[in-house]
């Protein structure tokens, strides 16, 4: 899984430039009304910027499929197919911590 | 298309190739309205592409949050925690015109502002929030909400509202009234009516509220109602639409609000009116009959005036609620759209989620969830996503979204407003 996101994630930093986080794939820029691109005091909501692309994309599909419990995250993730969820977990992988 | 042809004419008519620089100068984007919409646009127009010119029209110099405003009237925050300044705006390269947009010339691409200064745009973004339907109901007037406040633009109704409960006899009957839809947060007069009953169960519990609705059904209906029985026990009644529960009049020298069916007379009166896209939107030609504006569903650029973009409330965005997390998320597509649209590039079409938290006591929360995307025309659900919390809550579920609602709004606010 990790292998099958390189190529992904090597085209976002050579995009890097003013334009990459235009770039964003489609939900991304959604992610961050709850994770913070920075990281917040006192927040319980996981901070996902420069997260390994492979953890996100797991946590993603146990959230969609209910084998990890969630509260909004599993109503969340059944909205991305997987190509969607590796193309979002790969930005946020790129995004620095 | 239009889009795409309105843009082909704007840089033919200027002789220029597509290009964020011209060489009159930068680009300008124009964005009006500070709120959680016109804020993130701002902000993140001028991140994705600092060569922009952006100019940020709002004029109050301090935000009053209504996410979180609910808590203020329940004594769990202060409205001060509510407030939030431009500085951060100020400080990411943004220009903050702190004034009123008085008028658009959607032909001209100009904003008129009240300091009698004139803008001119290349793309004006528009969130100008909402404004209400005076008269609406017969007696409900502005000079009416300084007796019964509607607290639906938080700030000084607010602590209006929150006065007036303090002030109320043990034993006094809050009435609320809600609108039919569509209108600013859809939960929100129920998330209240539970946070007021969280208050007077402490400290005036021989009181009761009174929620009189212009519909027969509500956002998160059987989690809030479950709630209510659970907390709040005889505590409040609501009246559906079919049950009477519209209010036909108001008379605010005497507090009480007349239905179909009955005359109640309150003690504290809360009328939430009918409601329409903030007046701008109006005079620049962008809302349709119903009072809001209709936008396409990948760069929310209006569908009846070319070159302006409308976000957030005030918009008709599909199956999107009216929610804060709603226009933020709305607000940065955006902003990638205009900034690609600007360069001459074809925007991406866009997923847009919504999540919204509501609290029934200081610890106990629910939420409801979307995922949305361009489909017909309109932003659609995504078949098989989102939904609400769970009706039976396992493992302390409840004190987990009220932790989460708080660090949201933490985020949000320090995303929007830095």
């Amino acid at each position: 899984m990790h292998r099958a996101l390189l190529p992904g994630l090597a085209s976002m930093i050579l995009l890097a430039g003013p334009a990459t986080a235009a770039d964003a794939p489609p939900g991304a820029s959604s992610c961050t009304g709850c994770h913070a691109p920075k990281k917040v005091a006192d927040s319980v909501i996981p901070h996902i910027a420069g997260r390994k692309a492979a953890d996100i994309v797991t946590f993603m599909r146990e959230y969609r499929s209910g084998a990890w419990p969630s509260s909004v995250m599993g109503r969340i993730a059944k909205g991305f197919d997987d190509a969607q969820t590796e193309a979002i977990a790969a930005w946020f992988a790129a995004q620095p911590e | 298309m239009a889009t795409r042809r309105h843009f082909l004419k704007l840089t033919a008519a200027a002789g220029l190739a597509p290009a964020v620089v011209s060489a009159q100068g930068k680009a300008r984007v124009v964005v009006i309205g500070g709120g959680f919409g016109g804020a993130t646009a701002a902000r993140t127009v001028k991140a994705l592409q600092p060569a922009l010119d952006v100019t940020l029209v709002e004029p109050n110099p301090v935000y009053t949050s209504c996410p979180f405003s609910n808590s203020v009237l329940a004594d769990l925050r202060e409205i001060g925690q509510q407030q939030f300044r431009y500085d951060g705006i100020k400080g990411s390269g943004v220009t903050v015109a702190e004034t009123s947009a008085t008028a658009v010339d959607a032909d001209a691409k100009t904003v008129t502002l009240a300091d009698g200064n004139k803008l001119s745009y290349d793309r004006l973004v528009m969130s100008p929030g909402i404004d209400f339907n005076w008269g609406a109901i017969p007696g409900y007037d502005e000079a009416a909400a300084q007796k019964m406040p509607h607290a639906w633009k938080a700030g000084a109704q607010t602590v209006l509202l929150r006065r007036q409960l303090q002030a109320m006899d043990d034993g006094g009957l809050v009435v609320m009234s809600a609108p039919a839809n569509p209108f600013r947060c859809p939960p929100g007069p129920y998330e209240r009516a539970s946070l007021i009953a969280y208050w007077l169960a402490i400290w005036k519990p021989k009181s009761k509220l009174l929620l009189l609705d212009s519909k027969d059904a509500f956002s998160k209906q059987r989690l809030f109602q479950n709630g209510w029985a659970e907390l709040y026990p005889g505590m409040i009644e609501w009246v559906p639409l079919s049950q009477g529960g519209k209010v036909t009049s108001v008379d605010p020298a005497t507090l009480t609000l007349t239905t179909e069916f009955a005359t109640h007379k309150a003690s504290v009166a809360n009328v939430i009116p009918p409601q329409r896209a903030g007046a701008i939107a109006a005079q620049a030609g962008v809302a349709d009959r119903t009072g809001w504006c209709p936008v396409e569903p990948v760069a929310f650029e209006s569908t009846l005036q070319p070159g302006i973009h409308v976000l957030g409330d005030a918009a008709i965005m599909g199956g999107m609620p009216k929610s804060a997390f709603a226009a933020n998320a709305q607000a940065k597509v955006c902003a990638a759209a205009l900034v690609k649209l600007l360069a001459g590039e074809k925007p991406q079409d866009p997923i847009v989620i919504n999540t919204c938290y509501s609290l029934l006591a200081a610890d106990y929360g629910i939420s409801i969830a979307g995922v949305y995307r361009p489909d017909k025309g309109q932003l659609t659900d995504v078949p098989g996503a989102g939904g609400v919390s769970p009706l039976v809550a396992v493992g302390g579920l409840r004190g987990q979204e009220a932790l989460y609602a708080s660090s949201w709004f933490r985020t949000i606010t320090a995303e929007t407003f830095g």
